[in-house]
């Protein structure tokens, strides 16, 4: 009757990994058909407008769907730099830039600009997060008007899909840590199905362990006196973390490592960057050396560390970069969102029939207004002065 | 010439409230002519006779004196003054077929016990239904009388007794209704008298201690004592109403053995089988298989927490944060997602799976299954 899930099974009940894991081929092939069709629908409005103009039907340079990744990019780190700002914790920051990414895997900067969506998006983390701040004080500290915060909001949500969850790394980083120091102090003996000697071995092995590598991203280095203390271990497990943590909040973020890889896999990375050695140990005290699993693991935490390592803080454009590209948007845009705030607020009223229950609305204002001006005296309600004889 | 006859109004009547007769404004004497309209109180009697109504006053003029004739023309039977009496009926006619059916009834008293056979009963019954109907209609009246007679004549002991067990039987019935209303009685008696009881005893009780405390004996050993003896006198209430309880209990069974029924055939219930505890997770289970929970961790960030009252207070176990913080680590870390993507992939081409589209502006949105 009773059914045993592990931690595995745990996670494929999440949505991230039924609605937002990817292959990476999978993931080139959705951009370059949200990219196309972006694209014929540039070609459509643009020859509408052009028509317009009069001018002959010249093709409008559009974006490239490179330049629409760069830009992209560009507001993830945007909403890095605005949630830093804001001193928010780092599950929002994470939060926020993954649903910015998942909403340009279905739209394009070509309909929808991302600089009138990251406030948004934004927002939407905070309160998804739990660290909610009011739409006024939010919209203020921004400097945005608020309707303009809110009015994207919901085609965010339904490019979210409605699924609001990220799994992130963080807390799990945290978990390793403590176990990492207990395997340090002697604590930790047993580990299932993989031989150890016991906890005391575990410990001499992990004073044995080499020194990083000069690659590493952990700032500990071997003090010149050569013997390794428990002190020092505890030191070199926490520098080991912080490194980890600074890959998590950059270059992971920055990447398509949400959707290629599974939180775990991308901690472990981060950590392995930081300092090999160390995770080697821990998996192996992880992972029996019989497992089938083993070895893909590794593959597969080797091939997230080689993708968060390949990013580099110069491959986000500069100020000067995204400034050119907005302009070079403005002129292919679409042009039937331009006016978001707008489309919102008639979308809140009812929808259909804008334009009448416009004319609607300004033929009652005016009405009364008038009556207002005139008084109750000029009303056009008849006198009742003669009573019919029933 | 023709008299064209004036219609006739709707009389109009209403019911004395004492007696629920139904009075109308034109309701005449056939003897005096007197109307209600000048006497008030108009009340008519009739008499068993001849079922002839008269007012109450020509009764007693007419029939004051001893037998006399009965004063509507064309009849002319001796009535006597004591049989008069009020009509019950609306209709005169039922009112004579009560009478009648009342007299048979007092004669023809046999039950269904005395015959052995239904049939039998329902034959007397008919023939009895027979003679009543023909006293009623007058038919055959002579024949109908003689065959009366001789009945009469023929089972006269019967009647009696018959009419005796009748008679005893309604009795017996009033008599027990009555004894259920005294005992419920008593019983309300008796609370009432137990209450008055307790009441009495505490007062004494507290009267005694006051007494001996004031006679200068030790306070807590006075009150010991009074509690003592208050307690033994509620023991032995209790035991005495108990004992009575008991006597009532025997009596009760051994009137009921007596006059109980047996139900036969009773279904024996089988007690359903207490419910599981319910499980909140429906029978699933989650396993570490990564990891194994220690029971103290020695990062201090961890640490802080356990010693801390505010958190530890409220039942909160910082292992619970340490056990998220694990299966965090580890979920999805044999989770190989190009792997399953693809073949998620290969699987929707297969079926031929259609990709909605969920009312973007510009993609296509792949389903998910």
């Amino acid at each position: 009757m009773t059914q045993h899930l592990n931690e595995d099974d745990l996670y494929r009940t999440s949505s991230q990994y039924r609605l937002w894991s990817f292959s990476p081929e999978g993931l080139a092939a959705l951009r370059r058909k949200t990219h196309e069709l972006a694209i014929t629908r540039a070609s459509q409005y643009a020859t509408k407008s052009n028509s317009y103009d009069g001018q002959g039907g010249a093709a409008v340079d559009c974006l490239t769907s490179e330049e629409c990744l760069r830009l992209v990019q560009r507001y993830l780190d945007q909403v890095r730099t605005t949630s830093d700002h804001f001193k928010w914790p780092i599950p929002v920051k994470a939060t926020a830039v993954q649903y910015l990414a998942r909403f340009y895997l279905s739209n394009s900067p070509l309909t929808y600009p991302p600089k009138e969506i990251y406030k948004t998006v934004l927002f939407l983390a905070c309160k998804t997060e739990a660290t909610h701040m009011t739409l006024s004080e939010y919209a203020r500290r921004i400097s945005t008007p608020a309707d303009e915060v809110l009015a994207p909001e919901y085609k965010v949500m339904q490019a979210l899909r409605f699924t609001l969850d990220v799994r992130q790394p963080y807390r799990g980083l945290k978990g390793v840590l403590m176990e990492l120091l207990n395997l340090a102090e002697g604590r930790v003996g047993e580990a299932e199905g993989v031989e150890t000697g016991g906890a005391k071995a575990l410990q001499a092995e992990m004073q044995a362990l080499e020194m990083p590598p000069k690659t590493a991203q952990t700032m500990w280095r071997v003090k010149p006196a050569g013997k390794i203390e428990s002190k020092d271990q505890m030191d070199r497990i926490n520098a080991a973390y912080s490194a980890a943590r600074t890959i998590l909040d950059g270059p992971a973020l920055l990447t398509d490592a949400y959707f290629l890889f599974t939180p775990p896999q991308i901690l472990l990375a981060a950590l392995h960057l930081a300092d090999e050695p160390l995770t080697s140990f821990y998996l192996r005290t992880k992972l029996p050396l019989d497992s089938d699993l083993r070895p893909k693991i590794l593959t597969t935490i080797a091939a997230c560390a080689e993708l968060l390592d390949s990013f580099s803080g110069s491959h986000i454009l500069s100020k000067d970069e995204r400034a050119a590209l907005e302009q070079k948007l403005e002129g292919c845009r679409d042009p039937s969102t331009r006016d978001l705030v707008g489309s919102h607020a008639v979308a809140k009223r009812g929808g259909d029939g804008g334009e009448e229950a416009e004319e609607k609305a300004r033929k009652k204002k005016a009405a009364r207004e008038k009556h207002l001006k005139e008084g109750p005296a000029h009303s056009p309600v008849a006198k009742s002065s003669s009573l019919a004889s029933g | 010439m023709s008299r064209i006859a004036a219609p006739k109004a709707a009389p109009v009547s209403k019911r004395d409230p004492r007696t629920g007769v139904v009075q109308s404004q034109d309701d005449v004497c056939p003897v005096c002519k007197s109307a209600r309209y000048m006497n008030p109180s108009l009340r008519f009697l009739v008499n068993p006779e001849c079922y002839h109504k008269m007012c109450e006053s020509c009764v007693d003029r007419i029939f004051s004196h001893g037998p006399a004739a009965c004063p509507i023309k064309g009849c002319g039977r001796t009535l006597r003054k004591h049989r008069f009496r009020e009509q019950t009926f609306e209709d005169i006619k039922v009112e004579r077929e009560v009478d009648i059916r009342k007299k048979v009834g007092a004669t023809f008293n046999r039950r269904e016990e005395d015959f052995e056979t239904l049939l039998a009963f329902n034959d007397y019954l008919n023939d009895v239904e027979d003679i009543t109907f023909n006293l009623i209609n007058g038919i055959d009246l002579e024949e109908t009388n003689k065959k009366f007679e001789a009945y009469t004549r023929a089972h006269g002991k019967e009647i009696e007794e018959n009419a005796q067990m009748a008679v005893q039987e309604r009795q017996s019935f009033s008599a027990a209704q009555k004894l259920e209303r005294q005992q419920a009685r008593e019983r309300r008696e008796a609370a009432r008298r137990e209450e008055e009881e307790e009441k009495r005893e505490v007062e004494e009780n507290r009267r005694d201690v006051l007494n001996r405390l004031a006679s200068g004996a030790d306070a807590e050993t006075v009150a010991k004592e009074g509690q003592r003896v208050q307690l033994k006198k509620r023991m032995d209430r209790q035991a005495a109403t108990e004992r009575q309880r008991q006597l009532q209990a025997a009596e009760d069974t051994q009137s009921e053995r007596n006059g109980r029924f047996i139900i036969k055939g009773l279904r024996t219930k089988q007690k359903p089988e207490p419910e599981a505890p319910v499980d909140p997770f429906g029978g699933l289970r989650l396993v570490d298989s990564y990891f194994t929970l220690q029971d103290d961790y020695i990062w201090e960030g961890i640490q802080e927490a356990s010693k801390d009252i505010k958190q530890t207070a409220g039942g909160y176990d910082v292992r619970d944060y340490a056990h998220r913080s694990l299966v965090a680590a580890f979920s999805g870390l044999g989770v190989f997602v190009a792997d399953e993507m693809t073949q998620r992939g290969q699987l929707a081409q297969n079926d031929c799976a259609v990709s909605e589209s969920v009312g973007f502006k510009d993609a296509e949105m792949i389903s998910a299954s």
